[in-house]
């Protein structure tokens, strides 16, 4: 959308490139809504929740990001979009692959530190697929109204602002006094152009 | 094929400046047709109206229409040293349906750049002759602001009080008195108070995304019930495939395909274009024929060239205390033009503006600066609803180099080709956005921040499409006369952004519907010349 910003930069979306930004603009899901997952298997069901726990853990009054739905959300997401499908297969067997070499057990098995630690090399072999469970965990996080309360509670940042609006202070024109006696700040343009100040 | 009714004009594009002109022509008695590629937006799919407003905005409201891709998008890809992000919509509204809001006058030294700076272009009509329509605009649009603002000549006063500025407001008010700077509310195109039948805003925030309450003036909400009670015939889901000429040369309408993909022939008196600094360029390239093998209206070869998009950035300055950044209209507090003018001491010519925004939203916070892993809370906590930004607007100068061109390896569900943008900052916007950055900081530092960051100046916000098309005196050196008519073809006329010969260094909204309602009163008043030997003439 209109202003982000990820950190490490941002590339243009472009109409030439195989991208999940461009092939997800159409899929609609919404954040919240009741779903079991529909094209993963179910240990990599497993494996996706416990990634998406791991990206976003729990803190304070906030879930994690698995138990918000944020694997079911990327699995209608890849239903509605089937030319992403194997960029997720392939990071969700990856990152299997490397847990079972580093701590010789299932990904969804290891502990906080392994589970990042295996993360981070898979974020270094496969960032396409990262990325794109990355973006997608966050959005099913900070689109799901049990975190936005969450985030009211605990910071104050209105969740629900957009929706319902509020009442405000009108402005206060008394504050212009000493602007409103600042002289012309525009250049008047006459037949030879001066600097009106 | 089928040729249809005559009108007296055909508009092709209903978005800012096609939907200003639909209504300002048919409200003096002129039969018009408009042919818009784009359809309705239906309210109820508003980014806004959903708790999940956020991740809809990343999807079917995307502004990048390689991503969002509606039907009726055309494929867009960016090259150049500094690639664009395009943002704009083909809809009923144009790209207006996910703007801001933010609505500037020009200043009167915009128009005449070349003969006072000695860069770009000087535009072949002056601040006096816009200032009427952009009076008559403000009225239609329902602008809130406050006249007296000392960066710009007397006005009459704004229809609407501004927006409530709130405690980022403030907390900019107080830098700039402190550094002892200009500043004024920023003008906005939003009803603050109710308005010829449009509710208050209800400071929902985020306009962008839509706006429910429909306080946000987007054209399909201003000008459009208007024009059709006016009995203006809007065709939607009408992708034009080119301008069609007569033997004499003039332009006779437009063939397009319709819903069902049959190809139709729209016929009047009068074509005018209006599809966006980059969908005109388009139709006017797609638009050949032996007597324009480059293009219609294109025989000073600057069809496309001088593509302007601003110098933009944001900073966003971390405050100790909360500042309730969620509450209001996104760009609805208070704006700077102390840069505005050239200054000699500064290493660049032209100037920029600072918009004082609210706080980033969680989504967008949390993708900016919340690093995944057990640090992504303590990240994301230190910023929410503790984040001012400044929105940062500096004039892009026009650069030939800069341009939009046909890209025949792309194409839209129609077979007509996609746009490949080619855009290069040059050193005087390079220079200007640093201290534009700079000054950013300084204002944010002075408001009390702890710390402050910015967006730098990649890539390039693609929100404002100008110059590709432009107005001037010479027809070698423009596309289009005073009046936005073509110089090439007689009765064709180009009334949008694409028409300005510069950008200036504000938001161009208000500047490409005051000029399309000039043009309109143009055709009205001069229809005579438009009527002789032609089957259809203007009433």
């Amino acid at each position: 959308m209109a202003y982000d910003r990820k950190q490490g930069g941002h590339e243009v979306a472009q109409s030439s490139r195989p991208d999940y930004r461009l092939e997800v603009g159409r899929a609609e899901v919404p954040v919240g809504a009741p779903r079991g997952f529909v094209v993963l298997d179910t240990a990599r069901a497993a494996t996706l929740k416990a990634w998406t726990s791991a990206l976003i853990p729990a803190a304070g009054r906030r879930p994690d990001a698995g138990a918000v739905g944020a694997a079911e959300y990327i699995d209608a997401t890849v239903h509605l979009v089937p030319s992403i499908r194997p960029a997720l297969f392939h990071g969700i067997d990856e990152l299997e692959r490397l847990a079972h070499a580093a701590a010789g057990r299932a990904f969804a098995e290891c502990g906080l530190d392994e589970r990042e630690s295996v993360l981070r090399q898979l974020q270094a072999l496969d960032s396409d697929a990262f990325s794109m469970v990355s973006d997608f965990t966050y959005e099913a996080y900070y689109g799901h109204p049990t975190v936005l309360a969450a985030i009211e509670a605990e910071t104050g940042w209105r969740g629900d602002g957009p929706i319902t609006g509020s009442s405000m202070t009108p402005f206060d024109v008394a504050q212009l006094e000493r602007v409103r006696k600042l002289p012309p700040r525009y250049r008047a343009i006459t037949t030879t152009p001066e600097v009106k100040r | 094929m089928n040729p249809e009714a005559d009108a007296d004009v055909l508009v092709i594009g209903s978005g800012a400046a096609g939907a200003a002109i639909c209504n300002r022509l048919s409200r003096r008695g002129a039969r018009v047709v408009c042919l818009e590629q784009g359809d309705w937006v239906d309210r109820a799919r508003l980014p806004k109206a959903h708790p999940d407003w956020e991740v809809r905005g990343r999807r079917f409201w995307a502004a990048n229409p390689n991503v969002r891709r509606w039907p009726a998008d055309y494929p867009v890809s960016s090259e150049g040293q500094d690639p664009i992000d395009v943002y704009m919509y083909n809809a009923v509204g144009g790209s207006q349906i996910g703007f801001a809001g933010n609505y500037w006058r020009m200043a009167p030294s915009d128009f005449k750049v070349r003969t006072l700076d000695g860069v770009g272009a000087d535009w072949p009509l002056d601040y006096d002759e816009l200032s009427p329509y952009y009076t008559i605009n403000e009225a239609e649009v329902g602008v809130a602001g406050l006249a007296g603002d000392p960066c710009g000549p007397p006005r009459e006063p704004l229809p609407n009080p501004p927006a409530p500025i709130g405690r980022p407001g403030q907390l900019l008010v107080s830098a700039y008195e402190k550094l002892g700077w200009y500043w004024w509310p920023t003008e906005q195109a939003i009803t603050t108070q109710a308005y010829r039948g449009r509710p208050a805003c209800d400071n929902r925030g985020w306009c962008t995304f839509g706006c429910p309450q429909k306080s946000l003036s987007t054209a399909d909400l201003t000008y459009w019930p208007g024009a059709l009670e006016n009995g203006v015939e809007l065709r939607t889901q009408a992708r034009v495939r080119e301008i069609v000429l007569g033997p004499d040369g003039r332009a006779v309408g437009a063939r397009y395909y319709d819903p069902g993909g049959i190809v139709r022939e729209a016929r009047a008196a009068v074509t005018v274009v209006a599809c966006g600094g980059l969908g005109t360029p388009r139709l006017l390239l797609m638009s050949t024929s032996p007597t324009h093998p480059d293009g219609l209206a294109n025989s000073s070869g600057l069809v496309g060239k001088n593509l302007m998009v601003h110098v933009q950035s944001f900073a966003t300055g971390l405050f100790e205390e909360a500042v309730d950044g969620w509450n209001g209209t996104w760009g609805g507090t208070v704006s700077t033009r102390q840069f505005y003018e050239t200054d000699q001491a500064r290493d660049y010519v032209r100037g920029f503006i600072m918009s004082g925004c609210r706080g980033w939203s969680p989504l967008n916070l949390a993708l900016q600066i919340a690093p995944w892993g057990s640090k992504h809370h303590q990240a994301f906590d230190e910023r929410i609803n503790h984040e001012i930004s400044l929105y940062l607007c500096g004039e892009d100068l026009p650069e030939e180099s800069n341009r939009v061109e046909l890209d025949w390896g792309h194409l839209d569900g129609f077979g007509m080709p996609g746009v490949v943008t080619h855009h290069e900052l040059n050193e005087n916007s390079r220079r200007l956005g640093r201290d534009m950055i700079a000054h950013a900081h300084q204002v944010l530092e002075a408001a009390g921040a702890a710390s402050v960051r910015d967006f730098g100046l990649a890539p390039i916000w693609g929100w404002h499409l100008l110059g590709t098309a432009r107005m001037g005196e010479d027809p070698s050196t423009s596309v289009a006369d005073r009046f936005n008519r073509a110089h090439d073809v007689p009765n064709l006329f180009i009334a949008d952004g694409s028409s300005m010969p510069t950008s200036a260094g504000v938001n161009p909204s208000a500047t490409i519907q005051a000029l399309a309602l000039r043009c309109a009163d143009h055709i009205w008043e001069s229809r005579r010349d438009y009527d002789s030997g032609r089957s259809s003439q203007i009433r």
